[in-house]
């Protein structure tokens, strides 16, 4: 496992947990990063309070329920500075799932500054300390009154390191999409948009409202969305709305009226037809109206 | 003398979720208990009707991180009912093991929190352990340690290959000799068992009256499990003993639960020897009347009940299901009563609460 710069001048930072109305996956991550041996938060130079008076860490969990949101902010109040907050798990950092809800007031960066986002449903220990080591390196320079260190380009190779088979983030292939939308349709946390756009259809995937469940690809009848094992995606709130995946399909015009449309993906022809020929060649260049009429005046029997 | 009433927050609980207790004391006994629920509150009813039957599979997963497999598969099963869907046979060995592997996962969490509340710090951290080879095994299976995304509509949406399922196979012998030892240690260790013997007990017509499910039932002495009293899925092909005590106290109850895990191994195995090859889902975009419908599965908590009622769109008309810890909780009134206020936090973790489940 990573380790943190060890100083042995610093003293340990203390991490002060709250819960902002979470179905407690987050929560249990959590713990394990304070029980089992290879994710322990020690390691990176860190130890649990159950006091916020005495926290330097702030980690929060949870899409922030209505109902607990001002126990959240007192509790967060109660934290002396210099503090850092770090957002676990995609509820705290978007609403994830639970966006859209009368009981639900998140994101919680609407009430309290956020510095690290670690998106996941649940993260992996893993992934969460690494969010806590960029806290604690955002915690120092906020002390020391120095500008934060410019994020590593590169993550720690042992970081990278990962099991085979770990849902990450999802990947698109623009060339493989039909537009049918039924990623958008399926996607619990709203992760997944699509715009009509001058020159195309354009497809973005945001990974902080994305839950990592695969249902997208699932349903996908092209194989467009694919599952990563990047898993690796704790970052600093400035790079908040910048993690998305996007992708557009251009438009291509009507071979027989010259008006624009989404050109069908191979991928989709394979699906259909197994294989294409010459007169699936020659049809699927035509909109709608145009293949009507050619079919239609063509032959009449 | 007066009665003076306190309020109990996560913190002095141990909870992992925010739950709060006014607790009505003399002295230091208790003679009075209200919960405040509610903060876990997501407005999931609501949420539910608002995203269609798809988004659901995966909105439902996260109403609870720690039974988050029987919601999914238990929603399916209502609608696959509506539907008139057959799931293919492997789907349901799919299921259940799926079902099985979060129910260690949980017994051994609520285990493990025990000890932490006993001051068993190295217990506590070796339950832990012992539970990452379920994590380990959740994630290079499911890929995720918590939320495994295995259930579609029609059946499942994973897969065990020839070596995934060799791979499952040799995870479950991992863990059989630290559960023996768990169950040796949680029953026979004095240290643990004076804390806990006798203990925040619920008498078997207390435990009927407040209809509790699950563990804290089967620690009275009510043998009711689902998966015995009205087999869903797999589960009436496979052999497994219900566990069961009698003194309905703290230990009972982690005794059932531990007991349950060494059962869960052995159902696990049965599933990996007898799961037929074939398809492991029916159609994958299945058309859904209108209807209404109950389906129930035995979670790691206890009964889980969900109604669902549609209208011929891929919206659900209405959504409703009653988790175990609801009746659970209530049963805490006769548990704490007359017990001092150290205990509270044991007794409380005893019945393995899961607030987001019950404020949802």
């Amino acid at each position: 496992m990573a380790t943190a710069p060890k100083n042995l001048s610093e003293p340990l930072l203390q991490l002060y947990r709250i819960n902002a109305g979470s179905c407690n996956g987050c929560d249990v991550e959590l713990a394990t990063t304070a029980t089992v041996a290879s994710f322990d938060v020690e390691r990176i130079g860190c130890s649990y309070t159950e006091s916020p008076a005495e926290a330097d860490i702030v980690l929060v969990t949870g899409p922030l329920t209505v109902r607990v949101r001002e126990k959240v902010l007192r509790a967060y109040g109660e934290v002396p500075e210099p503090k850092i907050t770090v957002a676990v798990g995609v509820c705290p950092i978007s609403g994830g799932v639970f966006r859209d809800s009368y009981a639900v007031d998140g994101p919680v960066d609407r009430y309290l500054p956020v510095d690290v986002n670690v998106p996941g449903c649940p993260p992996r220990p893993q992934a969460i300390l690494a969010g806590i080591e960029e806290a604690v390196l955002l915690w120092r320079a906020r002390r020391d009154g120095v500008l934060p260190p410019p994020v590593a380009s590169q993550p720690h190779p042992e970081k990278g390191a990962v099991s085979t088979g770990v849902r990450g983030k999802m990947d698109f292939n623009p060339a493989a999409c039909v537009g049918c939308r039924m990623c958008e349709h399926v996607c619990a946390g709203g992760a997944i948009r699509f715009n009509e756009e001058f020159t195309g259809l354009r497809f973005t995937l945001w990974h902080n409202s994305c839950v990592f469940c695969g249902l997208c690809r699932h349903y996908c009848p092209t194989g467009a969305l694919t599952v990563t094992d990047e898993w690796q995606l704790a970052h600093r709130q400035d790079q908040k709305y910048h993690l998305t995946t996007q992708g557009i399909m251009p438009y291509a015009p009507c071979s027989g009226c010259g008006e624009l449309l989404l050109p069908v993906a191979p991928e989709l022809l394979r699906v259909a037809f197994r294989g294409t020929g010459r007169e699936i060649d020659r049809l699927k260049s035509l909109c709608t109206e145009c293949r009507q009429k050619q079919s239609i005046g063509g032959r009449r029997r | 003398m007066t009665p003076s009433i306190i309020t109990l927050g996560p913190h002095q609980l141990a909870l992992e979720e925010p739950m709060y207790f006014k607790v009505e004391l003399e002295g230091d006994t208790v003679v009075g208990l209200d919960v405040m629920a509610g903060h876990v509150h997501r407005g999931m009813e609501h949420l539910v009707m608002k995203r269609n039957l798809y988004q659901n599979i995966t909105l439902l997963e996260r109403l609870c991180s720690l039974c988050s497999n029987s919601h999914p598969s238990t929603f399916c099963t209502a609608v696959e009912d509506i539907a008139g869907i057959v799931v293919p046979e492997r789907a349901e060995y799919l299921r259940a093991i799926a079902d099985e592997i979060k129910r260690i996962s949980s017994h051994l969490f609520n285990c493990a929190i025990m000890a932490h509340i006993i001051g068993q710090g190295a217990l506590f951290k070796n339950v832990m352990q012992i539970r990452e080879i379920m994590q380990e095994t959740k994630e290079a299976i499911y890929g995720n340690r918590m939320d495994l995304a295995a259930n579609c509509i029609g059946g499942v949406r994973y897969e065990l290959t020839p070596e995934l399922s060799m791979y499952l196979g040799q995870r479950m012998e991992l863990m059989k000799a630290p559960l023996d030892e768990l169950y040796r240690i949680y029953t026979t260790d004095p240290a643990i068992r004076v804390r806990t013997e006798g203990l925040g007990v619920l008498p078997r017509q207390e435990a009927k009256d407040y209809a509790v499910v699950g563990p804290v039932a089967r620690g009275s002495g009510i043998a009711y499990d689902v998966r015995k009293k009205s087999p869903y899925g797999a589960y009436d092909r496979l052999n497994f003993l219900v566990a069961t005590e009698t003194s309905g106290d703290v230990r009972a109850r982690a005794s059932v639960r531990l007991r349950e895990a060494q059962e869960s191994v052995s159902l696990i195995e049965q599933c990996l020897t007898r799961m037929p090859d074939g398809k492991s889902c029916a159609d994958i975009l299945p058309e859904i009347p209108a209807g209404e419908t109950i389906a129930k599965s035995e979670a790691p908590r206890g009964e889980l009940i969900y109604y669902l009622s549609t209208d011929g769109s891929d919206m659900p008309a209405r959504l409703k299901w009653r988790v175990p810890s609801y009746m659970n909780w209530d049963a805490l009134k006769v548990m704490l009563k007359g017990e001092r206020v150290t205990d509270i936090p044991l007794i409380v973790n005893s019945i393995d609460p899961c607030i987001s489940c019950t404020d949802r």
